[in-house]
């Protein structure tokens, strides 16, 4: 493991994040979306496609803070709203920017190593991610299902999500680890 | 950072609600289309042995369940053809799409095949072979030889995509058969039936009611084309509309080839309007 050092954060966008890991984290995304509109598209539960990228951004943002949760969040939302489009163009990148942010903030509260931070973290991000997209979109005018409907979908995706994280979000913390730059900020 | 990202989405939201074809977010999807298709592309050729087999075990029951269920609906079928009123139900809803035949006699419609369906949690559509090559338009209605499909939405060069009728957005401006009350169909997703709204309260509407287009809607779906019937009518005293639940003709599960109208070309009026 990288030895802790006691100075602060620089401050700068991501300047002390490191160019490989950014890279390695888009990587990441795009292979999720990739991954979540062939494979996942095809192992449906019960027709309802599981959202790998909210998985990987949750993982990202629990493991790396606000910072990287909000880029992630808007990078992977948007790329999900481009190419699997659903309705607005840009809802899922807002939806997922406050996710990535909400989760990477409070991930401070999780309790230190155990096993099911983590997966409570996609559950609850999922669930509000769900219902944010659909009540959004309902505001801004689209018509939409019924609420009912939408809770169906919404239950199953969460169940669905979580079943993935035991999965994703080890993979993903091994990658990440891998790239982390040498000045690390122990929590 | 938080409140820049967050602009930014809303800006590209904005950008989606007044661009028009062409725009900087059509850019964007090309681009970004460009850089995943090609990992999808390889993704799909590794995985889709995979998802085969997986998906044919969680089908397995209800392939099982779906072939008994077909043998019997055959049997029946075979059964009914030799009873006059499925004779006169079956005539009829012919007639209808025979009628689009003699309202539109210089109707130009286009073969596709559905060659996927864009993977999405809360929207219904499907993709077809046929594009902006073609001649294919956004805004175009599609049928199949039951009834309305829905209309297509984005036409790329050699693909398009069609948004189904039980899509909510889809929405098609539909009456009831042989009467001049109007209303517009509704989708709720898969498996649910649609929901013709709009409709005043005191029209009458009975269960057994052929509902087709009306062509209220600014030329998106020609009047005519059949949608389904009325499945279920509750009408609230105190309510402004009545819940009318319709059974769509075109069965949204299996859909293989579909027909898009090029132009509906000119109407020619016939009884009833």
């Amino acid at each position: 493991m990288a030895v802790s050092a006691n100075e602060p954060r620089s401050p700068g966008i991501l300047g002390d994040i490191g160019v490989g890991r950014i890279l390695v984290m888009g990587t990441m995304v795009l292979l999720a979306v990739a991954l979540q509109s062939t494979l996942l598209a095809r192992l449906t539960l019960l027709g309802v496609i599981p959202q790998l990228v909210l998985v990987v951004v949750v993982s990202l943002a629990f493991l790396d803070g606000p910072r990287v949760g909000v880029v992630v969040g808007f990078a992977g939302g948007l790329l999900q709203d481009l190419l699997l489009p659903q309705s607005i163009i840009g809802l899922t990148a807002l939806v997922y920017t406050l996710v990535g942010y909400g989760v990477g903030s409070l991930r401070q509260f999780a309790p230190g190593e155990s096993v099911w931070s983590p997966v409570f973290a996609v559950a609850l991000a999922s669930a509000v991610a769900e219902f944010s997209y659909a009540l959004l979109a309902i505001i801004l005018g689209q018509e939409w299902v019924s609420i009912s409907f939408t809770a169906k979908v919404a239950g199953l995706v969460v169940l669905y999500d979580t079943l993935l994280t035991p999965f994703a979000f080890p993979l993903v913390r091994r990658i990440a680890a891998r790239f982390r730059p040498e000045k690390v900020y122990r929590w | 950072m938080l409140f820049a990202f967050l602009g930014l989405s809303i800006v590209v939201i904005t950008l989606d609600f007044r661009q028009d074809a062409g725009g900087p977010l059509d850019r964007a999807k090309d681009i970004s289309s460009a850089i995943v298709t090609p990992i999808q592309r390889g993704l799909t050729a590794v995985v889709e042995p995979v998802g085969n087999f997986f998906s044919s075990l969680t089908e397995l029951s209800s392939l099982r369940a779906d072939n008994a269920e077909l043998r019997n609906e055959v049997e029946e079928m075979e059964q009914r053809v030799n009873e006059a009123d499925a004779i006169l139900t079956e005539n009829e809803r012919l007639v209808g799409l025979q009628g689009l035949d003699e309202s539109y006699p210089t109707m130009e419609r286009l073969s596709a095949r559905v060659i996927g369906r864009p993977p999405a949690n809360y929207k219904w559509a499907i993709t077809i072979d046929k594009g902006r090559d073609d001649g294919i338009r956004p805004d175009m209605a599609v049928i199949d030889p039951d009834g309305l499909v829905g209309k297509v939405i984005r036409a790329d060069a050699d693909a398009s995509t069609v948004l189904l009728l039980i899509d909510p957005q889809a929405g098609a401006k539909a009456r009831i058969d042989g009467e001049p009350l109007a209303g517009a169909i509704r989708g709720n997703g898969a498996s649910e039936a649609l929901s013709f709204v709009d409709v005043d309260t005191d029209a009458e509407v009975s269960v057994g009611d052929e509902v087709v287009t009306s062509g209220y809607d600014n030329g998106i779906y020609p009047p005519n084309i059949p949608i389904g019937t009325v499945s279920s009518v509750e009408s609230q005293k105190a309510a402004l509309e009545q819940d009318i639940d319709v059974d769509p003709y075109v069965d949204f599960t299996t859909l293989d080839f579909v027909q898009v109208i090029i132009e509906s070309g000119e109407r020619v009026p016939s009884e009833g309007d």
